[in-house]
């Protein structure tokens, strides 16, 4: 899919504006703190509706306006689809071709995204709760189901934890039974979708390092070991919350389930948090992101458009030039940040758009 | 608004009470009303005659001006009672004409954020019921929420004890959407395509 033309209004500090992309590299440079991971963000909203700096509405309307408004149109297989996202003090209002949307999975699809932002190197270092969210809206991009899913499991988790605190437990026996089957459901998609990607990233990785470096990435939960089946699942987790019935009760909280499992991620066999150099864990989750792109291409035969905020820091240009070629090879639509202005040598490809971004302000430029 | 009109004043606040009604809505429907004395009249009558006359079975709890209800107390088949959370959802099927049997209101689901345990439910007032009647087989059609489902579960649990065939309508009814915003002809297909718990 592609983006071809975005319009912004209010938003944060960007000046109205409607611009033209091309099918290719979309090159957004200039100083720090102009507006340029701005733009990025918008086109992550248009295709989440969710901010990547998980800011919320007063933070992204511009300064003293009553709203913003973003507009994207996007072309998928020859088939144009115009999506208007008006955020205002009260929500996000969605609209598709001219038309007010209401339920998630006529919006979702549309335009899917996948972002490699450095923030997200705290995927590497931070708590299990970056890792679970990272993987929710990984699935969530190829599968619209679990997004109801995990709403789901959400309510019911609540509804459980408000039943322990009120230590009245007499009824707890069908919360548990929708526990295991909603939990169940996530963790096997979770599973599910951990083994295709753990399969991608290994190659992904050694085509973006030239190394022999052995990567890999598991699902964790505790003792519990899942399997890809379901009914198999919700056996296990109904008989680990029975187990736990006890600490569960004196804590008065659901101590089991997806809410509380974790993703690790190995280097040569070693935990990638403590045995490698940023730079490798740069290149980690990079070749995870590519794998992501690879899967949703592969499984979902989605094309996304990719978002790299400041991409080439930290990675040298060998690297970038493996990154470059992976994602010619595959005609990405790509929207990219940059400070620096050297770095568009390594571009040879001529499907490059550049724009230069300054003080709010987004004006197309000519090859530098 | 209020310095003008005293008793304007109060009926903006009246109708801003009911759900979905803001300030700006309450303003509508009041200079409405305003405009056409005899249908304030009417609906004031209304309102009045629906709080004097409108109550809830004293068998079944749905809403009814008769006690027991016509449902309760016509020729319905005794052998099925359907159990669902609200009034309203008992109107959506009743509108389906798929049902023939009798119903019995809970007045709500379980849910504990909301303090809602089995007790405050009209649970003990239908095993009552079924103690004493010829009912073989309960449908459980709360809605397709969780609070809903863990409803169902916990009633189909004590009910299959008592030797009870418990089905749940099971088809075409979207993941986490309420019956009661389901179409009557896909209600009707639901309660057809019941599978037994
Ligand atoms: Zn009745």
């Amino acid at each position: 899919m592609i983006l071809s033309r975005l319009s912004v209004q209010s938003f944060r500090n960007l000046a109205a504006t409607t611009v033209e992309f091309g099918t290719g590299f979309n090159i957004f440079c200039g100083d720090n703190a102009q507006g340029k991971t701005n733009i990025l963000e918008s086109i992550y909203l248009l295709g989440t509706l969710k901010s990547f700096r998980m800011a919320k509405n007063p933070e992204l309307i511009g300064w003293e306006k009553q709203f913003s408004l973003i507009k994207g149109l996007i072309s998928d297989d020859g088939l144009n689809r115009e999506v208007d996202l008006l955020l205002d003090q009260a929500g996000k209002k969605v609209r598709v071709d001219q038309k007010t949307v209401v339920r998630v999975a006529d919006f979702f699809g549309i335009l899917t995204v996948v972002l490699f932002s450095p923030e997200e190197l705290t995927m590497v270092r931070g708590a299990p709760e970056s890792r679970r969210r990272y993987l929710d809206r990984a699935i969530f991009a190829g599968d619209v189901i679990y997004l109801t899913r995990h709403h789901e499991y959400m309510r019911i988790l609540k509804q459980r934890n408000a039943l322990l605190r009120s230590g009245d437990t007499s009824s707890l026996e069908p919360w548990n039974e929708q526990l295991a089957v909603a939990g169940a459901q996530l963790v096997t998609s979770r599973v599910g979708y951990i083994g295709n990607i753990d399969k991608l990233l290994k190659e992904t990785f050694r085509e973006i390092t030239d190394t022999n470096d052995e990567v890999a990435i598991s699902y964790h939960s505790g003792s519990l070991a899942y399997s890809e089946d379901l009914n198999d699942n919700i056996d296990r987790l109904a008989a680990a919350l029975n187990k736990r019935r006890e600490p569960e009760l004196l804590q008065r909280t659901t101590l089991t389930g997806p809410h509380r499992d974790d993703i690790v991620f190995t280097i040569n066999g070693k935990p990638l948090r403590h045995s490698s150099s940023q730079g490798q864990q740069r290149c980690f989750v990079l070749a995870l992101k590519m794998a992501e792109i690879e899967l949703l291409r592969r499984c979902r035969s989605v094309s996304p458009v990719l978002l790299l905020d400041d991409m080439t820091s930290e990675l040298d240009s060998r690297r970038i030039a493996n990154l470059l070629k992976f994602l010619t090879d595959r005609r990405m639509q790509v929207f990219v940040t940059t400070t620096g202005t050297n770095d568009f040598e390594l571009f040879e490809d001529n499907n490059l758009r550049l724009f230069h971004v300054e003080q709010g302000t987004v004006r197309p430029a000519n090859k530098a | 608004m209020l310095q003008f009109s005293a008793s304007f004043g109060r009926l903006l606040l009246e109708l801003k009470k009911l759900p979905g009604v803001g300030e700006k809505t309450a303003l509508r429907l009041a200079f409405h009303l305003l405009k056409s004395p005899g249908n304030i009249e009417a609906l004031a009558n209304s309102l009045i005659s629906v709080a004097k006359n409108v109550h809830l079975c004293s068998v079944c709890f749905g809403i009814t001006e008769d006690d027991p209800c016509v449902i309760c107390s016509g020729g319905r088949d005794d052998s099925v009672i359907c159990v669902v959370e609200e009034s309203q959802d008992m109107l959506a099927i009743e509108r389906s004409h798929a049902f023939r049997g009798k119903y019995h209101v809970l007045q709500g689901a379980l849910s504990p954020l909301s303090g809602i345990t089995p007790s405050q439910l009209r649970i003990a007032e239908l095993l009552e019921r079924l103690r004493h009647s010829q009912t073989r087989e309960v449908i459980l059609a709360t809605n397709f929420s969780v609070e809903g489902e863990a409803t169902a579960l916990y009633l189909a649990k004590i009910l299959k004890d008592l030797g009870l065939k418990v089905t749940r309508l099971a088809h075409g009814i979207p993941l986490g959407s309420d019956i009661e915003y389901v179409d009557a002809a896909t209600v009707q297909r639901a309660v057809e395509g019941r599978s037994e718990f």
